[in-house]
């Protein structure tokens, strides 16, 4: 057997807020039976200890390794290697077992946390103990989501001639990116560099599209999983529509459309967008009138196709795939939260993804920026025949980085609201722009660069974010603390814009829960190592492509979708496959350490 | 003007107060924009915070802004860091208080439990002893009793006239109050060198102080600016306690021989519905903030401080011995009253004291002056080179 070296454990018992925590003295018990290790304490403090007793211990007992176990052991792994160093020992020698970053979690996974220190203590790494199977990889990839991520990846793995599943929740591949008007930094039009890839996927002979589809069980594992889908019924024959519009044109029921983020009103048939792929209309079956109470069917009666089928019911599928790559994205942070800023009741105060929207030259005024007005019957609209603002305030950090709704930064905002300024400006040269933000976060290739440009636009940057917004007659006050110019500014504006920031998924739990994976305290996947490793999960087999692993811009995404493209690809290449951790066994661990 | 930062600073500072988050704070601005009475000039509480966390303690000794605010709490409520701008705010007005006693006991009784209920005890145990020796209960005192059955609290004294007792009393009282007073002028005096004349920004033409003293006035009497927050129970309260209270003091001190009198008084005298005013209001207040501070719901009364709790254990003691010796005289009881009036002095004394030059209660001086100094600050310099002055890049 393997000699271990000096080994001492130290235990930091912070448990990251999770209620039930797996049984630390069951661990610290079973492994003091292994030779050569000593437990050297535990603790939930920062820092975790006196550090000059440890140095004092570490000499005494000739420790020649640490290795710290908990739940994020990374965060006071600085502490443990200045003591190392102080007390003479390799710093290198100090070794982290996390529970968090291999899913264990709960009171149940003591037994998976038990295999993790046995593992780290032998000095061995995951790929070490999980053994490779003899089992084929199916050839075959699924991808969930659509956006750009999924569109990347799909693209990435399907050019090396493998086929790919491309499954999307709505009727239309593009995602959030396609909502956009321009990216930043480069002005960009958002369309114009998706369509073609959305195009491409449509008509890849390795890439089958499955919109308007969702996943509803997964079995198997990697090489082999088997994916339950459900094909939502769509009600127009993809086959049989050529696109012509007529249908949605006489359809009586309206509903605000996702596309315009709301700005709009579509038909209960409908396209999402022109340049939908595919293509092709579907029916919404809360919305329509028909599949509510039995009577219209206008549709039906308009299509020259005859590619309209009311009755057509949801389906269930099943596929065989050796990969999945989860690119479900995000969804922005809904505004109506922070009550203070008055979205929802003030007509003019508007998310960021409205605003794309409306400054769109596809949205609701042909890109004019006008004021939001009721209709007759009560709906908010954006028409060509209001005014447009002559002021216009942008709020950052709108539900980011605040500890009563997201406490991470969103990545995004900063950047996309400087765009927004720009938009504004441009579209409309006299009107005041305002930016009020807390820390101006221009990090990446020109972003500080297009920052110092919007600057030299006139807009208004100032430091210090809102805290409220009030109607004042026609206008609304928003009060703020002007920081670098040491005052209180309120300023009245005929428009406020607030930069939401990026939350996963209302699904994101339930989705992880059905494939096994892990996610954090916000519902972002885990992946396995956050510097290293973002791509792969605790689940050998399943990949993460994009935002549902963390707030990323598009370049950003787009690279981590290739490199979760590399991995399937390489896979699919090499097959040969993992077991997941909660496979392993702890007698296999000692097996390997005898060899 | 230079400063220099004090790292330590923070560390001292954490013995006036208890929320100790201040240091979360990442300066987004939002407590200052929320806050009801902050305005050009005194930008507060995120001035404050960035103040503490570099430390500069000459900075902080001219600083009025903790005394501008009220404790609404909205800015801890709505602080995205979580990071309790209000309890600092709190938190300075204590470490203030001691800034600008030069005795040096304000720190010590804010900063040591020993010191806090050692003073107290110690002075009460003086009042005690030296009214059973010097003022002890005359034999056969049971029969100081007069026809309407109340007891005659004037003469229970062994050896001495009522007169004489109530004479002796009032010279106590006006003693307390002159030792009290000059204590608390000479801290107000410090506390306007500090603000006004050492703060170099600021040169005040000389009809300023009058043409601007009417709000010294006015802020005292009316605590308006309380009344601005926007839960203004807190302000009824408040408001009633100072009056109930400045009008007991009045009945005590400067009317005394009118006050305590051998006869009970119908209930619709003066005296008796002063009284019975004052009592009410007091009780309002101490209800209402002792559920508060147990209930922990509002973000005003979260936290409390040692000192906050004995506020209201000694203001409450007061007004429960006060109201025992009205009982006890209504029925007759002689002892119980004689006993209950040394126990009411016990307590009175000691907190009046203790708190006004020293602890709490000096607030009721420096809030009306921080407002007038505020005023004078602002009348002071022309705005911007005043604004220049204020932000060594904060």
């Amino acid at each position: 057997m393997k000699k271990i070296p000096v080994t001492g454990v130290y235990f930091h018992y912070y448990t990251n807020g999770h209620a039930e925590s797996i049984n630390f003295l069951e661990t610290e018990n079973y492994i003091k039976k292994i030779p050569g290790v000593i437990i050297l304490g535990n603790s939930n403090e920062l820092p975790p200890i006196d550090k000059q007793l440890f140095i004092k211990k570490i000499q005494e007992l000739h420790i020649e390794r640490l290795v710290i176990a908990g739940y994020s052991p990374g965060m006071v792994k600085t502490f443990f290697t200045s003591a190392m160093l102080e007390a003479g020992q390799d710093a290198e020698k100090v070794l982290i077992a996390g529970f968090n970053e291999y899913g264990a979690i709960k009171k149940s996974d003591t037994e998976l946390a038990k295999i993790i220190l046995h593992f780290t203590i032998a000095g061995l790494s995951l790929d070490d103990i999980s053994t490779y199977s003899k089992k084929p990889v199916n050839e075959n990839t699924l991808v969930i989501g659509g956006g750009i991520a999924g569109i990347q990846a799909s693209i990435e793995i399907a050019n090396s001639k493998h086929k790919v599943y491309l499954l999307e929740q709505t009727g239309t591949i593009g995602g959030h990116m396609a909502m956009f008007d321009k990216t930043f930094p480069t002005l960009d039009c958002a369309a114009c560099i998706l369509t073609p890839k959305m195009v491409e996927v449509g008509q890849h002979p390795f890439i089958e599209l499955m919109t308007y589809c969702e996943v509803i069980g997964v079995t198997g594992e990697h090489g082999d999983f088997k994916v339950k889908v459900l094909k939502k019924a769509r009600r127009v024959d993809l086959a049989d529509c050529i696109g012509c519009g007529i249908c949605s044109e006489k359809c009586p029921a309206k509903t605000p459309s996702e596309f315009d983020a709301g700005t709009t009103l579509r038909k209960a048939i409908y396209i999402p967008f022109p340049q939908a792929v595919p293509n092709k209309y579907l029916i919404d079956a809360e919305h329509c009138i028909y599949v509510e109470n039995g009577k219209c069917g206008v549709c039906v009666k308009v299509c020259p196709a005859d590619a309209v089928i009311l009755d057509q019911l949801d389906e269930e599928v099943e596929i065989n795939v050796g990969n999945i790559v989860l690119a479900t994205g995000f969804s922005t942070f809904d505004a109506r939260r922070a009550e203070n800023f008055g979205y929802g009741k003030l007509p003019n105060v508007l998310t960021s993804l409205e605003f794309e929207r409306l400054v769109n030259a596809s949205g609701p005024t042909e890109g004019n920026i006008t004021f939001r007005t009721i209709d007759k019957k009560g709906n908010p609209i954006f028409t060509n025949d209001s005014k447009s603002p002559q002021s216009v305030a942008l709020i950052h950090c709108i539900g980011s980085r605040d500890l009563t709704y997201n406490q991470y930064c969103s990545k995004v905002c900063c950047m996309y609201s400087l765009k927004l300024a720009h938009l504004v400006k441009e579209k409309l040269p006299d009107a005041e722009v305002y930016e009020y933000y807390i820390d101006m976060r221009a990090y990446g290739k020109g972003y500080e660069e297009f920052y110092e440009r919007i600057k030299g636009e006139g807009v208004h940057i100032i430091r210090g974010r809102t805290a409220k917004i009030e109607q004042t007659n026609d206008k609304l006050l928003l009060r703020s603390e002007d920081i670098e110019n040491n005052r209180l500014i309120e300023q009245l504006v005929d428009m406020a814009i607030l930069s939401v920031g990026i939350e996963p998924r209302a699904d994101s739990n339930s989705l992880a829960e059905m494939l096994e994976i892990v996610t954090d305290n916000y519902g972002w996947y885990i992946e396995e190592n956050s510097i290293l490793n973002t791509t792969n999960t605790n689940r050998p087999g399943i990949t993460l492509a994009g935002v549902c692993q963390g707030p990323k811009d598009i370049p950003d995404t787009v690279v981590h979708a290739s490199a979760a493209a590399a991995k399937v690809i390489q896979n699919i290449i090499l097959q040969k496959t993992k077991k997941a951790i909660d496979k392993v066994m702890l007698s296999e661990i000692e097996t390997t350490l005898k060899d | 003007m230079s400063y220099r930062v004090n790292s330590e600073f923070k560390s001292d500072l954490k013995k006036f107060g208890i929320a100790e988050q201040w240091n979360e704070c990442f300066h987004c601005g939002n407590c200052t924009a929320v806050c009801p009475l902050t305005e050009n000039g005194f930008l507060f509480p995120r001035q404050g915070i960035r103040v503490m966390q570099m430390g500069l303690k000459e900075k902080l000794a001219t600083y009025v802004d903790p005394w501008l605010c009220y404790y609404c709490g909205e800015c801890s409520e709505t602080c995205p860091r979580e990071a309790n701008p209000a309890e600092l705010m709190m938190t300075l007005r204590r470490y203030l208080t001691s800034v600008y006693d030069w005795t040096g006991l304000s720190k010590k009784i804010y900063t040591s439990k020993w010191w806090e209920f050692g003073s107290i005890i110690i002075i009460a145990l003086l009042i005690i002893v030296g009214f059973l020796i010097y003022l002890p209960l005359k034999s056969g005192a049971d029969a100081m009793v007069n026809q309407s059955g109340s007891v005659m609290i004037n003469s229970l004294v062994e050896g001495i006239s009522a007169g004489q007792f109530v004479r002796i009393i009032e010279i106590g009282d006006w003693t307390m109050a002159i030792i009290v007073a000059a204590l608390l002028i000479s801290n107000i005096l410090n506390m306007f060198y500090k603000v006004i004349l050492s703060d170099n920004a600021v040169k005040v033409p000389f009809g300023t102080y009058f043409t601007e003293f009417w709000r010294l006035i006015y802020n005292f009497a009316t605590q308006a600016k309380f009344s601005k927050c926007d839960d203004r129970n807190y302000w009824v309260g408040h408001l009633l306690l100072m009056t109930g209270y400045s009008i007991m003091f009045a009945l005590v001190v400067i009317a005394l021989p009118l006050f305590q009198i051998e006869e009970i008084v119908p209930w619709y005298n003066w005296q008796r519905l002063l009284g019975y005013y004052a009592t009410f209001g007091i009780l309002f207040f101490l209800i209402q903030v002792t559920i508060g501070r147990i209930k922990k719901q509002d973000t005003k009364l979260k936290f409390s401080h040692p000192s906050d709790w004995l506020f209201i254990i000694m203001l409450a003691l007061t007004t429960i011995t006060g109201i025992l010796v009205h009982i006890f005289r209504l029925n007759g009881m002689v002892e119980a009253t004689y006993y209950l009036y040394i126990a009411h002095l016990a307590v009175l004394v000691p907190m009046i004291v203790i708190e006004v030059p020293f602890s709490k209660w000096s607030h009721l001086a420096y809030r009306p002056f921080a407002v007038y100094f505020s005023r004078l600050k602002k009348a002071a310099v022309k705005k911007i080179e005043y604004q220049r002055e204020l932000a060594p890049a904060i």
